[in-house]
């Protein structure tokens, strides 16, 4: 169980899974999401541009990144707060295989529970050479493994 | 096969064969916006809206891993406080960025980033999300004097209204100078 204790500042994890993003997860998930842009799902088009083949959303990229840190970070979190500075560091095509890292960069009181706590994550999502795809901050509700006694008002 | 005039593709009664029409000659239906396109201040209320499905939840979670039961798992969502499963918040984002992409993004630039996502409240499988952005900034690319950059803030709502995430995204975006 992943809870808000388990966490300091400073820590770091590389996570047990990569996937490797086929049509299923590419251009799969960018149609169910509506996703237009036809670079995610049109080999035609793709093949006479710089990229000779389609490209993989990069939220879609992003979504699996964070999913393979999910399960180490935050497999019984109450709620994702939100996320910041989502940057695509190169390009992300079918048949790539990534993996994910991350680094926490913050814990704090829940604001509003005394249950709970809040940790920011940086994930990163890397190739096998290492090269860097994805990076991005994650916030996430977790609860306390020891909450301490109802905070006198 | 397909020039045999036995071919069962060719109606009786016809003359079409696959020869006889020329698609390149038809005028193309363009989609997408440009650079020039976007004044700040400029708003967009996104086509279509999508109703966001049980099914539609579990693949998305599936697929990306997401290994937190909230996500798949009804009972542990229950348990948890929830009506239902919920859905993941990220394919809340994806949707609202995707049902974006034809006013925004969809004439060829590729994601600079997205700052400042906030997931407001819940998605439950059957809430229907619409997107709607306005632009916040627009500048020329220093690199490359083919693309200006475009920032816009997203949101998406749900079916009463309430916003359920929103977010700035920045993209490269094609000048239509430089397509001409």
């Amino acid at each position: 169980m992943t809870c808000f204790e388990d966490f300091a500042v400073g820590d770091r994890m590389r996570h047990f899974r990569g996937s490797t993003i086929h049509e299923v997860e590419g251009q799969l998930l960018a149609k169910l999401v509506m996703n237009s842009a036809q670079g995610h799902f049109n080999e035609d088009i793709m093949s006479r541009t710089p990229f000779g083949q389609r490209i993989v959303f990069g939220l879609i990229t992003a979504s699996t990144v964070i999913g393979l840190a999910t399960q180490d970070t935050a497999e019984d979190a109450i709620a994702e707060l939100g996320l910041d500075r989502i940057r695509f560091r190169s390009p992300v095509v079918h048949g790539d295989t990534v993996y994910a890292a991350t680094e926490v960069l913050e814990t704090a009181p829940a604001p509003d529970r005394h249950d709970a706590g809040v940790v920011r994550f940086k994930h990163w999502g890397f190739k096998p050479d290492g090269t860097v795809v994805f990076e991005g901050e994650r916030t996430v509700l977790l609860k306390r493994r020891n909450p301490p006694d109802q905070e006198i008002a | 096969m397909f020039g045999s005039s036995e071919s069962a593709y060719q109606s009786e009664g016809t003359r079409d064969d696959a020869t006889s029409v020329d698609p390149a000659s038809f005028p193309l239906v363009e989609r997408g916006n440009q650079y020039e396109d976007f004044a700040e201040g400029d708003s967009f209320a996104h086509h279509w809206g999508r109703t966001l499905t049980e099914g539609d939840a579990t693949l998305f979670a599936a697929l990306t891993l997401a290994y937190n039961p909230l996500y798949f798992n009804a009972e542990h969502a229950r348990a948890e406080g929830h009506p239902d499963l919920v859905v993941h918040p990220l394919l809340a984002l994806c949707t609202v960025v995707g049902l974006s992409v034809e006013d925004l993004s969809e004439a060829g630039g590729p994601f600079l980033g997205i700052d400042g996502v906030t997931f407001h409240r819940p998605v439950y499988p059957g809430d229907t999300l619409t997107a709607s952005s306005v632009v916040v900034d627009r500048r020329e690319s220093e690199k490359r004097p083919g693309d200006g950059i475009v920032t816009w803030r997203t949101e998406g709502r749900n079916q009463r209204g309430e916003v359920v995430v929103d977010l700035h995204r920045t993209n490269l975006v094609r000048k239509r100078e430089a397509t001409a």
